[in-house]
């Protein structure tokens, strides 16, 4: 496991070409005011209007394989992928120690998508086709763990790396325990890479992973608290290692009012006060807010920090976030959702 | 008038000060430099449009030299003080 030992000195140039090519890459991100045009558009259309975005490669390559929904939702997918590869690949130092370490999540994501897949019975070419290969583990050894015959024997090809403790967590009749365990690990793995170290950057970075986990956890409560779940088994469910984790973990298991009366005057709160009634109906709408909110938190801190790992992380943040809401879109389309919904749903910051 | 030095030693210093001059301002716009050429490799990677403007700003530092290479000019041709001095 490699942990981050730079000296200080000299490393904001090492930032310089990589925050150049973020910012410019985010001019080419789908701007917020298409989303609702979307909305109004054909599947057809929507894939005719990708075509003319940064995703017209992957788009020309699968659509002879798929169309319409599966169509857009693959191609945004390995355009995600690739990005995100290409950033790991054209940073250097610490700028590529930092994206790997957050790249790391879609690992994380994969081995989960493997994992549901073989819990419910999908073929392996069913679950190479929602990988996404984006992190350290490569995509041919993506497909040979897709490959393997059960949930055990891809547990066990884990065996010697960090995730076996994570994956040891499997009691073979749900996947619930062995996620959240590898969501805690996931975070615990950065802090222990990059936290406690002289680099400026990855204290950066932990800053914004702190906040993170925080509106992770703020999620959770929202969920579970609304749906009257005991404190006990709320607080298992939190994330380790996020700023407010004390205060969040006091709130679960709390009545819904005397939560939201909590939440006041933390600075996520503006962005949400408005819709955080007691009479809330749904709390999808929160996780849009918050995760709004988040993205404008990494850009914001960005300003400050113009020569960092911020406005990389602002960038891979409004990318995936551009990529979940197109997949809501179309998906919403698909299913014959109302508009208003699914405009709901989608994260505009 | 007194002779405080040698005309040789006084040409050689302000020579040296000259040089000094342009160097060192030859180097703090490299210093300068470099951040913005990283970047400006970065935009262009992504936007080969940007490559004029990225070009202007990367020579924006560029302009320092020039400060220091008028104050070289300056003291070897146009300021000479011991032009007094060296005479008898």
């Amino acid at each position: 496991m490699p942990v981050l030992r730079l000296p200080k000195f000299g490393l904001p140039v090492k930032y310089a070409y990589i925050t150049g090519r973020v910012r410019a890459m985010k001019t080419k991100l789908i701007p917020a005011e298409m989303y609702p045009r979307m909305m109004s558009m054909e599947l057809s259309e929507i894939a005719r209007y990708l075509e003319e975005t940064q995703y017209k490669d992957e788009i020309d390559a699968l659509s002879k394989d798929y169309s319409g929904v599966e169509l857009i939702e693959h191609a945004t997918f390995a355009n995600l992928a690739k990005t995100f590869r290409k950033l790991e690949e054209v940073s250097i130092d610490e700028p590529s120690f930092l994206i790997l370490e957050y790249l790391r999540r879609w690992d994380v994501w994969n081995i989960k998508t493997i994992l549901r897949g073989k819990f419910s019975g999908a073929t392996d070419t069913d679950i190479t086709k929602y990988l996404v290969p984006a992190g350290e583990l490569s995509p041919e050894h993506l497909e040979e763990l897709a490959k393997k015959d059960s949930i055990n024997d891809i547990i066990s090809a884990f065996d010697g790396t960090d995730y076996a403790s994570a994956l040891a967590q499997y009691d073979g009749n749900n996947l619930a325990s062995l996620e959240n365990a590898l969501d805690k690990l996931y975070y615990f793995r950065m802090e222990r890479a990059v936290g406690g170290t002289l680099s400026v950057g990855g204290g950066l970075l932990l800053k914004y992973v702190r906040r993170e986990i925080d509106i992770k956890n703020l999620i959770t409560l929202f969920r579970m608290n609304k749906a009257g779940v005991d404190g006990a088994i709320i607080q298992e469910n939190l994330i380790p290692g996020g700023k407010l984790h004390d205060e969040l973990s006091r709130m679960a298991g709390q009545p819904f009012g005397e939560f939201l009366r909590g939440l006041e005057g933390y600075p996520f709160w503006s962005s949400i006060s408005d819709i955080a009634t007691a009479d809330l109906d749904a709390v999808s709408r929160i996780e849009a807010r918050l995760k709004a909110y988040l993205i404008r938190y990494a850009w914001a801190l960005s300003n400050y920090h113009p020569l960092s790992i911020l406005p990389v992380l602002g960038y891979m943040v409004s990318k995936e976030t551009e990529v979940s809401n197109i997949r809501k879109i179309v998906r919403g389309k698909e299913a014959g959702l109302p508009a208003e919904l699914v405009e709901e749903q989608v994260v505009v910051a | 008038m007194a002779v405080v030095a040698d005309a040789g030693t006084l040409y050689g210093l302000l020579a040296v000060g000259a040089g000094l001059a342009t160097g060192l301002a030859g180097i703090g716009a490299g210093v300068g430099e470099q951040g913005i050429g990283a970047a400006v490799v970065g935009v262009v990677a992504e936007e080969p449009g940007f490559l004029g403007k990225g070009l202007f700003l990367m020579l924006l530092p560029e302009t320092l030299i020039i400060f220091g290479l008028a104050v070289s000019l300056i003291l070897m041709f146009a300021w000479t003080p011991f032009a007094g001095i060296v005479t008898p």
